[in-house]
């Protein structure tokens, strides 16, 4: 079966040679004269397998490695042990070949040509990828029925709104109908509709064209909304990789009970802390003027518990409770760093 | 290989569309190379002003000498294949100044397309006609400004292996830039690398034998850019150097390939940039 998957990653790993440098001039000069160096990491030893037609979520903290591995599939960087293997291409190896199959969208710089008329960086792809004059028709056709690019499409890119060149440049990279798309960040920066797009338009471009679809993004609504499985990594390692269900069901163990007190001064009264046994992570208390949100975890005290130690203290109108979100489950396993699953 | 063709004739008519774009700015630029091609030839003015000819003595002896038109055109000469290559392949500087460092040589990576090629052929930069203007009107000039004796010695028969050979010396300059630019995939920048190695092409505007060995021999075997001007011209004056017409092709050759390699080593060793 690991055979036949779209994408096969088998203990991927980059090192980075990085110069050890002392504080200011001096410890400059000293390295210049005496280098040292450290090997980092950055990718250690990850390994997952996607199948055709699957959206994953490709999440973790800054620095985690995660364009690092994006990098390493998309071939730009070359690993420095174990391999991948994308629709039977090997990344480094025949590359030319193998970058027709993939489109890449790197949110945070354009590939279009920022001079001019967004519809000439299309006329140019064309040529580049070698798309006949038919197969661009079409193309084009559905691009912007899905993107909407007919209003900007005779403008400079330089003058295009944030999201409109996003849309746009996910346009350029789906051109030649690549089997997989690799998106890093598309979301970021953009207000809600204009997030709200983008994501409508990934939905359709992997229901219409089956394209596998690969998303880095710090926004987890994007995940929430876009990816049945996510992979997380952390500190260059794999710590998650599963349905996002299983993932709630893991990790959230979190509730949010949130409740208007009559009194603010009642406030001191309620002594969770004292009462349960919670460690530093399982207990969040936030306030706001009479409001009071307290999100806990259920091992150590369950919604039953917490709520009659609450209203046995306090008065209180208009109480709810509610499962925590994927943020907050996401925010806990970043921090305790996960365990490797 | 047709497809390569194409491709830079797009990208060389996607430049275009863009000087339409911004025409001041293309406008400042040509000027710009005029201007200091005009300072130069000033310079060589001055001091001819003041001297008879170049003379190469040794011993106390005057074994060679080159009249001002000569020297004239020889640096008319050298102008059109440093032209022709700043014209089609400027491209490459960007790479040890800011492509590597900055990350943004993922694009090239990501298209099915040679990336050298790619990088190379990017940007038409039309600036290069003040270069390819001047050096023509200097050959020009010079050669109808001659003494009849020494006009008389051109045999117009000789251009038809130095036309052979410009290709040739462009790929010097090219290959020059090519190796200079890849070592920035090891060292993130080296613009500064391809500025001091492509600037001893200024030596090699004038004849190359009023140097010491050690400056001769880089400018003819190491950094050959003697080989683009020197030889080039003063075989199509004189006739002399007859040996550098094979040697141009011979160097050039394997220059390209030593580029060709470090670029291809260091594609391998590439690290994008943190994003």
């Amino acid at each position: 079966m690991e055979n036949n998957s779209m994408i096969h990653v088998e203990n991927l790993q980059k090192h980075f040679k990085k110069a050890i440098k002392e504080p200011g001039l001096k410890g400059s000069i000293k390295a210049l004269f005496n280098p040292k160096y450290d090997v980092v990491k950055a990718v250690d030893g990850i390994s997952f397998d996607v199948e055709a037609g699957e959206i994953i979520g490709f999440i973790g903290p800054n620095g985690a490695g995660k364009s690092t591995v994006i990098k390493m599939l998309t071939g730009i960087l070359t690993p420095s042990e174990g391999f991948c293997r994308i629709n039977g291409h090997i990344p480094t190896e025949n590359r030319k070949a193998y970058v027709k199959e993939i489109g890449v969208v790197f949110g945070q710089r354009t590939q279009l040509w920022w001079d001019l008329a967004l519809r000439e960086t299309y006329m140019v792809l064309k040529e580049i990828y070698d798309v006949s004059d038919e197969d661009y028709e079409k193309r084009m056709a559905f691009l912007n029925e899905v993107l909407d690019l007919e209003d900007f499409i005779t403008s400079p890119v330089r003058t295009l709104s944030l999201g409109q060149r996003m849309r746009a440049d996910i346009a350029a990279a789906l051109l030649h109908n690549p089997k997989v798309l690799f998106l890093d960040e598309p979301t970021v920066g953009l207000d809600v509709v204009a997030k709200d797009n983008i994501r409508k338009a990934i939905q359709l471009i992997n229901k219409e064209s089956g394209t596998t679809v690969i998303l880095t993004t710090h926004d987890l609504e994007d995940i929430e909304l876009l990816c049945k499985r996510i992979v997380m990594v952390d500190k260059g390692k794999k710590v998650f990789d599963g349905e996002l269900s299983t993932l709630r069901q893991q990790y959230g163990q979190m509730r949010e009970l949130t409740f208007e007190l009559n009194k603010e001064a009642d406030m001191e009264k309620l002594t969770y802390d004292q009462k349960f046994n919670f460690a530093e992570d399982d207990l969040k208390l936030e306030t706001k003027g009479n409001e009071v949100k307290v999100r806990f975890n259920t091992d150590i005290a369950s919604v039953e518990e917490m709520l009659s130690f609450t209203l046995s203290k306090v008065h209180v109108k208009d109480i709810s409770v509610k499962d925590a979100d994927i943020e907050e489950i996401i925010r806990r396993l970043y921090k305790g760093g996960g365990e490797a699953v | 290989m047709r497809k390569y063709f194409k491709l830079h004739r797009i990208f060389i008519a996607q430049d275009l569309k863009k000087l339409m774009e911004y025409k001041v700015d293309f406008l400042m630029g040509a000027i710009g190379f005029v201007l200091v091609q005009a300072v130069k030839i000033l310079t060589l003015g001055i001091i001819f002003a003041s001297i008879p000819a170049l003379a190469y003595k040794v011993n106390g002896q005057v074994v060679d000498s080159w009249t001002f038109n000569e020297v004239l055109f020889i640096y008319g000469f050298s102008l059109i294949p440093k032209g022709i290559d700043h014209l089609l392949f400027d491209n490459l500087w960007g790479m040890g100044y800011w492509v590597v460092a900055k990350g943004d040589f993922d694009k090239y990576l990501t298209r099915p397309v040679n990336s050298w090629f790619y990088v190379l052929t990017e940007k038409f930069c039309v600036d290069a006609f003040g270069d390819l203007f001047v050096g023509i009107v200097l050959v020009v000039y010079s050669v109808l400004s001659m003494p009849a004796d020494i006009a008389a010695n051109i045999n117009w028969f000789r251009l038809i292996p130095v036309a052979f050979v410009i290709p040739f010396a462009v790929m010097i300059y090219t290959s020059v830039k090519t190796a200079t630019a890849a070592i920035s995939f090891w060292t993130k920048r080296s613009g500064h690398i391809t500025h001091m190695c492509y600037m001893t092409n200024e030596f090699a505007s004038y004849p190359a034998k009023i140097y010491n060995n050690v400056v001769k021999t880089i400018i003819t075997y190491i950094l050959p850019f003697a080989l683009t001007a020197y030889y080039p011209a003063i075989y199509l004056l004189r006739g002399e150097s007859v040996w550098s017409l094979p040697v141009t092709i011979g160097v050039s050759a394997v220059l390209f390939f030593i580029s060709q390699l470090v670029w291809k080593l260091g594609e391998k060793a590439y690290e994008s940039a943190g994003s």
